[in-house]
């Protein structure tokens, strides 16, 4: 029956024939576990797609929602931390794959005659990998993204001559803002991956084409194993603990909300993440006129070389024991880029973040702040946009903001009681722990409790009260950007996390663990199996 | 092939090609222009009331913050937007773009160093905005502004940034 369906369907749709190309195969000195970066990071492209187009449904790329609607995935979508985890670190653990893929295939001089478009190929693929890393950053529009891009698109600015036409063309304005984060999405979400397809496509076909480079050593050339089923096994079991590494970075180190894009911010510190802190240390060796040269010219001069390996070192030579130079430029290589990553990760910026700003005049420390609603009346000024109590602020940030803002009045922590003469209660109130009228187990009803205060100020009861709270929403003293941090943290010093994961599907630990053991048993069961079959180990 | 044919299949080729070149152009070139067009237009700015002159403090920098109407794109909307202003004596002020002319990272003010520091490279500016450590090419960068009936006004222009030169985008 089976047989002849599939008789059925070659007679009018090349079916078998496309299968025996993509599986049909001899690798010289037979399968590997050396061999299974390449298919692996393709798994890992396959996961960050099905994670990619579940986000997409609820995805709004407006710089009014982004934030909001990403928020609103990760906390009340059931498994939406899940997915979005999995796209996150996926993202970093596909990334790391293509580098090793492409030392792995540099080592076995994979790249030599015939295969050099093969290796060119491949190192677009590279290229288009870390523009999606690149352009991925931005679409939470958080403070993360928003200040990682805006230097990145600087940077590209740094180019002579074309530089500006490029910071352009990549934001859509002189400025960042809804034309960037529409760019960066059509090409996050179309074009770059449109891109990574066809280049996977045409890699597989050269890859197919050719034939796989196995292993160096002519004695052991002659033995020869099939792709399929060995090496797609080997592939299979890789894949899968690549899978696990990442479901548990999903289930324990769940990305922190870096809070939503403040452009008038003071108070962040933009760092870059990993994969560009060896360019954020660079950056630091090339000063005036010379920046460009470590921003711009040395990654391109880089890239240039990598591009022309096949036609730079053109020996027939693969075995790397008798290429004593290229492996020595190899290993220099990641030797540096590892060092200069060590080295930006352990940096501070250099210089001691001042105290974040105070009103005007009400300390001797921190900057002073002024708001000015201008001719429009407080009251009238009503900006656009999410209000505060329905972002999920950065509580780290909320307490600098707290420092500068609110210590005076609420103490260190919110636990004094500073006097407010004139009061009834006589007393500024608590923060921590605070009245119970305020808390809530939900976070967003407890934001939005606190919120009316810190928007509007208060005048507390009494015949005079000295003290009065301050309406640093009205009065535009703080963005809502600011008082959703700011917000953040006093939850926080009362035990409740503003992120906190809502509607989880299944709890982080609870999912790891029930996919760890799904995965357990039927490793056992499949060991258990070749032990009754009588299947030797296999030859590693 | 058909030696009469040879010439006859060569123009069919010729026409095949022509016709895909210049419908490829004819779609190619509009495309192009949506995407840089938006991207190269000059904004125009405006001066927009920032502060009261007797609401700032005398030799001592502040960050103020005032809503303005601005325009991105489609989206004209009230938004905060944030400059550093100087009181030099009671009817001078100089107003600083709070963009590091480095990068585009918000600098920020060290009161007890009395230098500007920038968080992300480690520039650092004197009051005046002078360059005095990190990787900015030039100083701080000074806005238009105007001072009517003790309200201070200021045009908030950005500036190409990574170079020694202020050219305004």
């Amino acid at each position: 029956m089976f047989s002849k369906l599939v008789r059925w369907i070659n007679d009018r749709w090349p079916l078998s024939a496309l299968i025996k190309l993509g599986l049909e195969e001899d690798i010289p000195g037979g399968a590997s576990y050396a061999y299974i970066f390449g298919s692996s990071a393709l798994i890992m492209f396959a996961v960050q797609a099905a994670t990619g187009i579940c986000q997409l449904f609820y995805y709004v790329p407006t710089i009014d929602h982004a934030y909001s609607s990403l928020s609103y995935f990760r906390l009340s979508v059931p498994f939406g931390w899940l997915i979005h985890g999995m796209h996150y670190w996926g993202a970093n653990v596909m990334l790391v794959l293509v580098w090793l893929h492409l030392a792995r295939v540099f080592i076995w001089g994979a790249y030599k005659k015939p295969r050099e478009l093969t290796w060119l190929i491949g190192v677009f693929l590279l290229l288009t990998t870390l523009g999606m890393s690149f352009t991925g950053a931005l679409l939470p529009w958080d403070e993360t993204g928003y200040w990682a891009t805006e230097v990145g698109t600087s940077i590209a600015g740094t180019v002579p001559i074309l530089g500006d036409f490029l910071k352009r063309l990549a934001r859509g304005s002189e400025s960042m803002g809804q034309l960037a984060l529409s760019r960066f999405f059509i090409l996050h979400v179309a074009v770059l991956p449109g891109l990574l397809a066809t280049l996977i496509g045409a890699h597989l076909i050269a890859f197919r084409k050719i034939g796989s480079v196995g292993r160096w050593d002519e004695e052991k050339r002659k033995r020869t194993g099939p792709f399929w089923p060995d090496q797609v096994m080997y592939d299979a079991v890789a894949g899968v603990v690549f899978f696990l590494i990442v479901v548990t970075l999903a289930s324990f180190a769940i990305p922190r909300f870096s809070g939503p894009a403040d452009p008038v911010d003071t108070s962040f510190e933009p760092k870059p993440e990993w994969n560009f802190l060896f360019l954020y240390q660079a950056i630091k060796a090339f000063r005036g006129v010379f920046e460009p040269v470590g921003t711009v010219g040395l990654p391109m001069a880089a890239m240039i070389i990598i591009l022309l390996v096949p036609f730079l070192d053109r020996r027939e030579e693969r075995d790397p024991y008798k290429r004593p130079f290229a492996m020595a430029v190899l290993f220099a290589s990641i030797a540096g880029l590892m060092a200069l990553t060590i080295a930006g990760a352990r940096s501070k910026p250099g210089v001691q973040q001042p105290t974040v700003s105070g009103p005007a005049a009400t300390g001797p420390e921190g900057t002073a702040t002024l708001n000015q609603t201008g001719e429009i009346g407080a009251a009238a000024l009503q900006l656009p946009g999410q209000k505060a109590a329905g972002m999920i602020g950065n509580p780290g940030h909320g307490a600098k903001l707290y420092v500068a803002l609110c210590e005076s009045c609420h103490g260190p922590e919110g636990k004094d009681k500073v006097p407010n003469p004139g009061s009834e209660d006589g007393t500024v109130p608590p923060l921590n722990p605070i009245d119970k009228e305020f808390v809530s187990p939900d976070p967003e009803v407890f934001a939005a409790n606190l919120d009316k205060f810190i928007q509007h100020g208060s005048t507390p009861a009494g015949p005079s009260p000295a003290l009065k709270m301050q309406d640093f929403g009205d009065s535009n003293t703080l963005t809502q950007q600011e008082i959703a941090n700011t917000e953040a943290y006093i939850l926080q010093l009362n035990g409740v996390e503003r992120a906190r994961i809502m509607h989880p599907g299944l709890a982080p630990p609870l999912f790891f663990g029930l996919t760890i053991a799904v995965f357990g048993l039927a490793t056992l069961w499949l060991l258990g199996a070749r032990y009754k079959k009588g299947i030797p180990k296999p030859k590693i | 092939m058909d030696e009469e044919e040879f010439p006859r299949r060569g123009f069919f080729k010729l026409v095949i090609g022509f016709l895909s070149a210049l419908s490829a152009i004819a779609v190619g070139i509009p495309f192009l222009g949506t995407l840089i067009g938006p991207a190269v237009q000059k904004k125009k700015g405006h001066f927009a009331r920032v502060a009261s002159l007797d609401s700032l403090p005398l030799g001592e920098p502040v960050e103020v913050k005032y809503p303005d109407m601005t325009s991105d794109a489609y989206i004209t909307q009230m938004t905060m937007n944030m400059v550093w202003i100087i009181k030099r004596s009671p009817a001078d002020v100089t107003v600083y773009s709070p963009i590091c002319p480095h990068l585009g990272c918000q600098f920020n003010w060290d009161p007890q160093a009395r230098r500007f520091a920038c968080p992300c490279h480690g520039s650092i500016w004197t009051v005046d905005g002078k360059v005095i450590g990190g990787p900015s090419p030039r100083p701080l960068d000074v806005l238009p502004t105007k001072i009517q009936n003790g309200v201070v006004y200021v045009e908030l222009l950005r500036f190409q940034t990574g170079i020694p030169q202020k050219v305004p985008v």
